[in-house]
């Protein structure tokens, strides 16, 4: 057999230890039984037939993922990276880089999270394959794209918490990951809006457009519900965002720069973090 | 192998290690001793690389890297003193792990299981194992690849009988091979007995390094004895003075420090001097305190008594 890269070799390792935890299981359970009833039941309410009716599904959809997947990758994220004492000394102490280590992990959480929305989604796609057809697949996964994105960021985030977390024990670290979450998914937009309502109405629009960008929740939120074209359901951020972006094409490269940024930057901050601590 | 020059460590304002300068060459089993405190771990942990110096460097391997350098890591081992594995896997699956790191060959995973005694609960989760297992399966993964230099953390206070025998073996082993050993402890013990030489850490400064021998002797000669006499006199203190000059007298008790072979000759003093011995209590030398000593400043051993 071929010897496989230290890289690989934890990678490999965090994937099936993912797998296997607790928390990835009943995140997937949860994600996996909400899904399927919002997409079964949303689309029942709305009476409806054909993709029309998908967009409003999709829309409680994308509210469930913004709302979850942040929380779980965050929470397993730091269960996993900022372990207890003992857990580390004996990996950091063989012969290969901790940046190397990290990464190989967070490549193994992406994959584990990655596969326990895999069957969230299976399930709500069923659901909607079954009363919508086959039109709302492409749409849907548009909300799975989303979804994939928001997990590699809250986990580059998880990392760079866990790493500053480096011996001062898992607890505080998942305190600060709650608030960091919190932040980023309720307090954040309503403080943009709140801001915006004491500015004139051209300098709340800009406000409005730039808190789209620097929170990849409403990023990613944005960027999901315009694949789904479900204007209607969008907010006042989304909408002045779209007037200045000035079209879809714009919007989507925007979208997308910040979700990359957002997982490289946490990411690079968190290797180098863990590079200068002492474990 | 392993060289410290001028190693300082300080977490905030505390100094951990203070200017710490030895080398540890090729082939020799040196254990690091000192109370509780004294920045044993924080040496070990550095030379294994978990630990950046605040000042001087730690080199290992030959020619001598950084620790912190994951190439110089190559040729070292680490054994926590507590480690943690993740509950769900299989010892033989952590194993497996290490190896795979390591990049050693296949048949080392059940000789290294078997050294550990680890061989029938290898393909149990380490969920079932006991602390002294879990250690075990520690000194399993350590001694993988087979490093030139060994790096053990505590290795007498958390290894359970099974874990002592295979360590001592493993010392002995590695002399033979000409490899390095590194090892922390706070009581002068058994396993002390294997090092070539002892390095006395305290409070962050190295007060000296010795043979497993000397720091024996210089331990029994801060033993004492205790004789407790029907009728204390003048004449016999005198007449013990002459075998040991700083015999002392508290309260009714005639006390008679230095090592164990000056006491026979105190007793027959006492006698020819017509004392008789009601009691008698022996206390041997006591490691905490020759760690103040040597901190305090050495003086030699000339002055065998306590104050
Ligand atoms: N991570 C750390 N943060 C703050 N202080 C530390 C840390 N590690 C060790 N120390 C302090 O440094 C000193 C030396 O500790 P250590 O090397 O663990 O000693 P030993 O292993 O000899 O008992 C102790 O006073 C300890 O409290
Ligand atoms: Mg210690």
């Amino acid at each position: 057999m071929r010897r496989l890269a230290p890289f690989a070799v934890v990678a490999r390792q965090e994937f099936v230890l993912a797998s296997q935890s607790r928390w990835t299981q009943i995140f997937a359970l949860v994600f996996g039984g909400l899904s399927f009833a919002v997409a079964s039941s949303g689309y029942i309410l709305s009476g409806g037939h054909g993709v029309q009716d998908f967009a409003r599904t999709a829309v409680s959809l994308v509210q469930l993922v913004t709302l979850l997947v942040p929380l779980t990758s965050l929470l397993v994220g730091v269960m996993a990276l900022a372990p207890e004492r003992g857990a580390a000394e004996l990996m950091f102490s063989q012969p290969v880089s901790r940046r190397t280590i990290l990464f190989g992990k967070l490549l193994g959480l992406f994959l584990a999270l990655a596969a326990a929305q895999g069957i969230g989604f299976g399930a709500a796609g069923l659901a909607i394959s079954w009363e919508a057809g086959d039109e709302g697949a492409a749409r849907f996964l548009m909300l799975a794209a989303g979804s994939l994105a928001l997990t590699a960021v809250f986990l580059a985030v998880a990392a760079w918490i866990s790493a500053g977390a480096q011996g001062h024990g898992r607890a505080r670290a998942l305190a600060i990951a709650l608030a960091a979450w919190f932040g980023a998914v309720v307090l954040f937009d309503v403080a943009a809006l709140a801001a915006a309502s004491f500015l004139r109405s051209g300098s709340a629009s800009r406000l409005l457009v730039a808190s789209v960008l620097v929170n990849p929740v409403d990023a990613v939120r944005t960027g999901a519900l315009l694949g789904i074209e479900g204007v209607t359901a969008f907010g006042a951020a989304s909408l002045a965002f779209l007037r200045l972006t000035r079209g879809t094409a714009g919007a989507a490269a925007a979208i997308t720069a910040s979700v990359i940024l957002w997982v490289a930057v946490p990411a690079w901050l968190a290797a180098r973090r863990l590079e200068r601590a002492d474990v | 192998m392993i060289a410290y020059r001028a190693f300082t460590k300080r977490f905030g304002r505390q100094v951990a290690v203070d200017a710490l300068t030895i080398d540890v060459r090729a082939g020799e089993t040196v254990a690091l001793l000192g109370p509780n405190g004294s920045g044993k771990t924080t040496s070990l942990k550095t030379a294994a690389g978990l630990i950046h110096p605040s000042a001087g460097e730690v080199l290992v391997g030959e020619p001598g890297l950084p620790a912190s350098k994951p190439s110089a890591r190559q040729a070292c081992s680490f054994l926590p003193q507590k480690v943690l594995f993740p509950e769900a896997l299989s010892g033989r699956e952590v194993v497996e792990f290490y190896r795979a790191i390591r990049g050693a060959s296949g048949e080392r995973t059940d000789e290294v299981l078997r050294f550990a005694s680890l061989n029938g609960a290898g393909d149990r989760p380490v969920r079932t194992y006991s602390g002294g297992m879990v250690q075990r399966l520690g000194l399993a993964v350590a001694v993988l690849p087979d490093s030139p230099i060994l790096l053990l953390d505590e290795p007498t206070a958390a290894l359970d009988p099974a874990g002592l025998v295979a360590f001592y073996d493993l010392v002995e082993r590695r002399r033979g091979a000409g490899r390095t050993t590194l090892f922390t402890s706070h009581q002068l013990g058994d396993a002390e007995r294997l090092a070539d030489r002892i390095a006395v850490l305290v409070d962050g400064r190295l007060a000296g390094t010795f043979t497993e021998r000397e720091l024996a002797t210089r331990l029994a000669d801060r033993g004492s004895m205790r004789v407790r006499l029907e009728r204390l006199t003048a004449t016999m203190l005198a007449a013990v003075r002459e075998v040991c000059p700083h015999a002392t007298v508290e309260g009714a008790d005639l006390v008679v420090p230095g090592t164990a072979a000056v006491r026979p000759r105190a007793l027959e003093k006492i006698q020819a001097a017509g004392g008789i011995v009601t009691g008698l209590t022996t206390e041997e030398g006591r490691l905490d305190r020759l760690f103040l000593e040597l901190v305090a400043g050495e003086g030699g051993d000339a002055d065998g008594g306590r104050a």
